[in-house]
């Protein structure tokens, strides 16, 4: 069973913490002339000439052969209910559009789920305004008069939507941990920096944990390792991209804490960015610099910047 | 090309599954679910030739989330793979890379935090975008679709969905790694709220925390390590179309097409099959996959709790479904049973049929039969 501290002194609530991708989907001529389409109020399906199936809304394949010999077609906006459900999102029903082969899932509207029985018509609710999506059909309604449709060809079909922005944001709330928990506390409570003393060699890992990586044997004790440490690697960020925390230019690099045997990377600032790479290089000592909010993060330490009395006299051997 | 080796699972290690194990993080419950592993296991972490691991960056919120977890999973300059599937299926490809003779030696890791985020979420990542998505059609729509299919046509009974339901958590309840609480009365799931009609409250599996691992060895290794190694003699897997609403209404297909593999490699008939652990995304569904394992009737999934073969004695993915790892906690349950029959009120155990499943609605299902 299982050893995981199971209780630990520092109650830190979870980090909490949004990935925001910024998708740019690609629908295809067949998603893409639907979404299209939609906005002249027709409903764009697909038949395979292979297999001969028709399939609503429209796809770049046979959902049965794979076959991917497709013309396009439009569909009547009438079918049948084949299956329900009711969640949080509403009446959600499989329907099988009147001359389809498959069927497609939708909402349905004006209605509630004791009016619904497997077998009967409904007939597609167009939205007010297009969006260039499913949406533009609002969902199905009960229509028990609707008359049969059919399939027919698509004339003068519309250029497909090249692409559709689709903003995803995934929230999380990450637990720090009894190893993780302490550094920040420490970090965010005292500007301390603490690590565990390494078991496969001399000197301490940060983030702390609770095997070392390589021998993968118990790590020992904490420690608390002082505030200055030597540049390992650095860049200077030019490049301007999303998700960054300040403007170009800036240093990142990779600073070996006096003590530790890992590398921990942040910003060094206080100089002269435009004598960067002669300023700082592999070699250069550094020191924390400290902000004046206690967040608990890495953030806590503003930035590191040289030691100049530590720098000078070796400045040109590097 | 010669006989495939034989493969076995000599060891089992996992943490308790819980709502959320709020104080731990992922390296956490992985450092010490291995570190458990291997005590006693008689194998050291130089004699494993390769670990493969199952995980979901969507779940774990960073992507290519096994990087970040090497170390805790003792993969320090080790050849290491991560399958975005079940952990089951991260068996396969262990348990296939030994068969061929590549390696002697495996080490399997599964784990999940779904604590950590939003499981709606992480299931509508998965949903077509352009058609399904913008509908609010996900995992739960899916689910209750499937299961009023199941009894539309499928020939199931939805009276019986919450006895599914009293009967997992109550063997979860004796199930020492399952944190369960209060376990819900009968009357509680029928009357319970609809999450998706007609599956109610209770009546979807209940997502946890937590990290399983095992080791695999050859059939030479095997004998060394344990007295009682089980041997893996089948495997199967398949997947179903990624739309829902094509697929065929009422029975879980691609489950019958993985089970039919898996039988036919080993020759294992589930009629006289000993245990089964399987994997049910909602009480339907855990019964769907019984009469696609064939261990009931079509329509029947409730009779084969009464059958001859024991069912889900750990309570199955109703009570925890720590997604990713469900499968892989399947094996390793159903091993623990073979191993020491005698904690479960077994007797004569001979074989097993383990089931994991993934993606929106069941599309993917994996089936191992087990020997001892």
């Amino acid at each position: 069973m299982l050893q995981a501290p199971d209780t630990y002194p520092i109650d830190r609530p979870p980090l909490k913490s949004t990935i925001s991708m910024a998708y740019t989907l690609t629908p295809g001529r067949a998603a893409g002339t639907f979404m299209v389409e939609t906005g002249k109020r027709r409903f764009v399906g697909s038949r395979c000439v292979s297999s001969g199936l028709v399939c609503v809304p429209a796809q770049d394949f046979c959902p049965r052969t794979g076959g991917a010999d497709i013309e396009l077609v439009v569909a009547p906006e009438a079918g049948t209910l084949t299956g329900f459900t009711q969640t949080a999102a509403g009446i959600l029903a499989t329907i099988r559009i009147d001359g389809a082969d498959f069927d497609f899932v939708h909402k349905i509207v004006d209605s509630s789920l004791v009016d619904l029985k497997i077998g009967a018509r409904v007939q597609a609710v167009w939205a007010d305004a297009s969006t260039q999506s499913i949406l533009d059909i609002s969902g199905f309604q009960l229509a028990p008069n609707a008359p049969i449709g059919k399939i027919a060809p698509l004339s003068d079909p519309a250029d497909p939507l090249p692409m559709k922005p689709y903003p995803l944001d995934l929230h999380y709330e990450h637990a720090f941990g009894p190893f993780y928990g302490r550094l920040f506390d420490e970090i965010g409570s005292r500007h301390r920096i603490m690590g565990v003393r390494s078991t496969s060699g001399e000197g301490v890992l940060i983030p702390p944990r609770e095997f070392d990586d390589i021998s993968f044997t118990r790590t020992g004790t904490w420690v608390t390792l002082p505030d200055t440490g030597t540049v390992s690697a650095m860049s200077v960020i030019h490049l301007e991209f999303r998700g960054q925390k300040e403007p170009p230019p800036y240093i990142y690099a990779e600073i070996q804490l006096d003590g530790a045997v890992t590398r921990l990377i942040h910003s060094i600032k206080g100089i002269d960015m435009s004598r960067a790479s002669e300023l700082v290089k592999p070699g250069t000592r550094v020191r924390a610099v400290w902000s004046t909010s206690r967040t608990g993060s890495l953030s806590d330490i503003s930035h590191f910047e040289p030691i100049p009395e530590l720098n000078s006299a070796n400045a040109t051997d590097m | 090309m010669g006989n495939p080796n034989r493969v076995a699972v000599v060891a089992c290690a996992q943490t308790e599954l819980r709502a959320a194990w709020s104080n731990a993080q992922h390296v956490d419950l992985i450092s010490s679910t291995v570190s458990n592993l291997l005590k006693g296991s008689g194998v050291a972490l130089a004699d494993i030739d390769f670990v493969i691991d199952s995980g979901s960056d969507v779940l774990d919120g960073r992507s290519i989330s096994n990087c970040g977890f090497l170390g805790a999973m003792g993969a320090h300059h080790k050849e290491e793979s991560r399958v975005e599937e079940d952990g089951l299926w991260a068996a396969s490809y262990g348990i296939n890379k030994i068969a061929a003779g590549a390696a002697e030696i495996g080490l399997i890791i599964a784990y999940s935090k779904p604590s950590e985020s939003d499981v709606s979420l992480f299931y509508a990542s998965q949903v077509e975008p352009f058609y399904q998505r913008p509908v609010g059609f996900d995992h739960l729509a899916a689910s209750g679709l499937q299961a009023q299919q199941y009894v539309v046509r499928g020939g199931g009974r939805e009276a019986d969905f919450a006895k599914v339901v009293v009967r997992s958590w109550e063997k979860a309840s004796g199930n020492p790694h399952v944190a369960v609480g209060q376990v819900p009365s009968h009357d509680e799931i029928a009357a319970g709220e609809y999450v998706a009609s007609p599956l109610r409250r209770h009546m979807m599996s209940r997502p946890v925390d937590g990290c399983v691992a095992i080791l695999l060895a050859s059939a030479d290794v095997a004998r060394r390590l344990s007295a009682t190694p089980v041997w893996v003699t089948g495997m199967g897997s398949a997947m179903d179309s990624h739309a829902f609403a094509v697929r065929a209404p009422g029975r879980v297909e691609a489950c019958e097409v993985a089970a039919k593999a898996a039988f036919a490699r080993s020759g294992v008939d589930p009629r006289t099959v000993s245990l089964a652990e399987v994997s049910g995304s909602s009480a339907a569904g855990e019964m769907m996959v019984l009469e696609a394992l064939g261990l009931a009737k079509p329509g029947q999934g409730f009779e084969a709790y009464g059958g001859s073969t024991a069912i889900n004695l750990s309570g199955g993915a109703l009570p925890a479904d720590p997604i990713m790892a469900t499968g892989l906690v399947r094996l390793a349950e159903a091993c623990r049973q073979m191993t020491v029959p005698g904690d479960y009120g077994l007797s004569n155990v001979k074989s097993a049929i383990v089931h994991a499943t993934g993606g929106v609605g069941m599309q993917s299902h994996c089936v191992f039969t087990l020997e001892v």
